[in-house]
């Protein structure tokens, strides 16, 4: 037998070195998505041991289904929300931080700090923001503002939307302003020797610059918001009624309280389906604009 | 030159305005994101009988610490921060050391099999594990990993996997090839070479990439509570959940909780702050 060549040993060992994240990411979470699949298309009940095939079925129910539907639009609406909002205040900050203020770091810090704190914690905490804090606060100014924004339903989702606007603007906020600093100066001057006004600098320096920011921020909020859940369970329980039940939410529900496992998977399928397409849509959308700029 | 003066000064005193202007913003805007922080802090330090009946922005009158030992003993933080503290050190390690070497061979070779794996781990970010829970919880209960310590931690790596190598492979452009190359004329095998010299290079991105994975995991909740039942392996966040739920009286002792469970994680995030911003802007800055 010959002996194996010298980069072939090499080769060989530098597989071994991929071997345990390979066999962890495919039972961890390859194989779950493909059994996942498979469930999708059952009545599986969680326990049995037979996987009744029922086709197609789960999938027509998630589409008549009135909660699913329901589920699906909070959570549309939360996404949307999120994204606009983080964004646009999240840049606005990053701006403001790039001047010559003093106490920046402070600043920074402040905006930062709600994102050290567990979402789950977040909820709680809020909780008590909306039911005791902010009254006492308002009979302070001598106000009485109703601050139950987690009480009813049509209220709910601003409330959900500024703890997780309080939590979250400071980490994107880093991201925009990294990306701010790292824009070089020479652009600016010689858009001042060319007369250009600081808004027309914004519009076409700075934002332009800052298209790989936006591709990471717009992505990572949306996904983000998109799998909601953690703030959720501590923060509204999914109510009042079932007005702040988000799709995670609801699947969580459906298989592990309702033992309807194989139309939990049905919706976990429709979820991925969806992540992914928007995923790819944006990358595609938001890597073109940074190569045409 | 004497008629510009005015119309300078005037421009001065605009800019001085908006500057104190700005100034006065953002301070109104820290109070405010500050005042959810002061609020925990305060009603932990705050007496029941203060808690209902003072304006709740008012200080207590002295420090009531009860909370905090009343917090440590239903809290059971002998037990679940342990866990909390060893599922995050014992994933984030393991995470760490895995996708280094992973993603060390993927930057090194060219070969399709090497592409290909790239690619298959970048799924995983794609299509975040919390879209996955319920088959992933099938599956960890199909291997009998649920209710043991291995199990959870398994399913931390593995869920961390994607990100984690993601960063690595965008951070090897940075470590030098001459190394190896000298390592490897003495004789290194591939192995010796990622411990004593890759791994030691990589300094920076693991602690940019320890900072953010024990963030995910010191915080997570939905696994924590899928996987663990049995109340010795139970987590911080999962207890505290179960105990201070919405019709929890006894809010001073859970906001101490809070304290216990925020603290250690914010004296990580001091201690690697520089660190931390590195990576959030890593692929953020047009390059």
């Amino acid at each position: 037998m010959p002996k194996p060549s010298f980069q072939t040993v090499r080769t060989a060992q530098f597989l071994t070195l991929i071997v345990p994240g390979l066999l962890l990411f495919t039972v961890g979470l390859i194989l779950p998505m493909f059994l996942g699949l498979y469930y999708s298309f059952t009545s599986w009940d969680g326990y049995t041991k037979d996987f009744p095939f029922i086709g197609f079925d789960n999938f027509v129910r998630i589409v008549q289904d009135p909660h699913t539907l329901d589920a699906w639009g909070f959570t549309i609406e939360f996404t949307l929300w999120n994204t606009i909002i983080q964004n646009v205040l999240a840049l606005f900050f990053a701006v403001i931080l790039d001047t010559g203020l003093k106490a920046k770091t402070f600043y920074r810090t402040v905006l930062f700090l709600p994102c050290l704190v567990a979402p789950i914690v977040a909820g709680f905490v809020w909780q008590h923001m909306y039911i005791d804090v902010l009254p006492g606060f308002g009979s302070l100014l001598g106000t009485k503002i109703n601050f139950g924004l987690f009480g009813k339903a049509d209220t709910v989702l601003g409330g959900l939307l500024i703890v997780n606007n309080w939590q979250f603007i400071g980490y994107w906020m880093l991201i925009y302003l990294a990306a701010l600093q790292s824009i070089p100066a020479e652009l600016y001057e010689s858009a001042v020797v060319d007369g250009a006004g600081s808004w027309v600098q914004f519009v076409k320096i700075t934002l332009p610059m800052l298209a790989p920011a936006f591709t990471i921020c717009i992505v990572g909020i949306t996904a983000g918001s998109l799998r909601v859940y953690d703030l959720l369970v501590s923060a509204t329980g999914g109510g009042p009624g079932r007005a702040s039940t988000s799709i995670i939410f609801h699947i969580y529900n459906t298989a592990l309280n309702a033992q309807q496992y194989g139309y939990g998977s049905a919706l976990s399928v429709s979820l991925i389906v969806v992540l992914l397409i928007i995923a790819l849509v944006q990358l595609g959308y938001l890597k073109k604009k940074e190569i045409q700029l | 030159m004497n008629r510009f003066q005015p119309n300078k000064k005037r421009r001065q005193l605009s800019h001085l305005v908006r500057r104190a202007f700005l100034q006065l913003f953002m301070l109104v805007v820290s109070a405010a994101f500050l005042l959810p922080l002061y609020t925990v802090i305060n009603f932990s330090l705050k007496t029941k009988k203060e808690l209902y009946l003072d304006n709740p922005l008012a200080l207590p009158h002295a420090w009531f610490f009860d909370n905090y030992s009343s917090a440590l003993d239903r809290l059971h933080v002998g037990t679940t921060f342990l866990n909390t503290f060893l599922y995050t050190s014992v994933s984030v390690f393991f995470l760490a050391l895995i996708s280094g070497a992973a993603a060390w061979a993927i930057a090194r070779n060219r070969g399709r099999f090497f592409r290909f794996t790239y690619v298959y781990f970048l799924l995983g970010i794609l299509i975040p594990f919390q879209a996955l829970f319920l088959p992933i919880y099938i599956v960890g209960n199909a291997l009998h990993l649920t209710n043991t310590f291995y199990g959870i931690i398994l399913m931390y790596v593995a869920t961390g996997l994607s990100f984690s190598i993601f960063l690595m492979t965008g951070f090897m452009t940075q470590v030098p090839v001459e190394l190896e190359e000298a390592a490897q004329i003495d004789g290194c095998s591939i192995y010796r070479t990622y411990f004593s010299i890759v791994l030691p290079l990589l300094k920076p991105a693991m602690a940019t990439l320890v900072i953010l994975q024990a963030f995910a995991i010191w915080n997570d909740y939905l696994l924590a509570s899928l996987f663990v039942s049995s109340s010795s392996l139970k987590t911080l966040n999962v207890l505290f959940q179960q105990l201070f739920s919405t019709t929890s009286s006894n809010y001073s002792t859970a906001m101490a909780g809070v304290m216990i469970s925020v603290v250690p994680i914010s004296i990580l995030f001091l201690s690697l702050q520089k660190y931390f911003i590195k990576g959030l802007s890593a692929g953020a800055v047009k390059g």
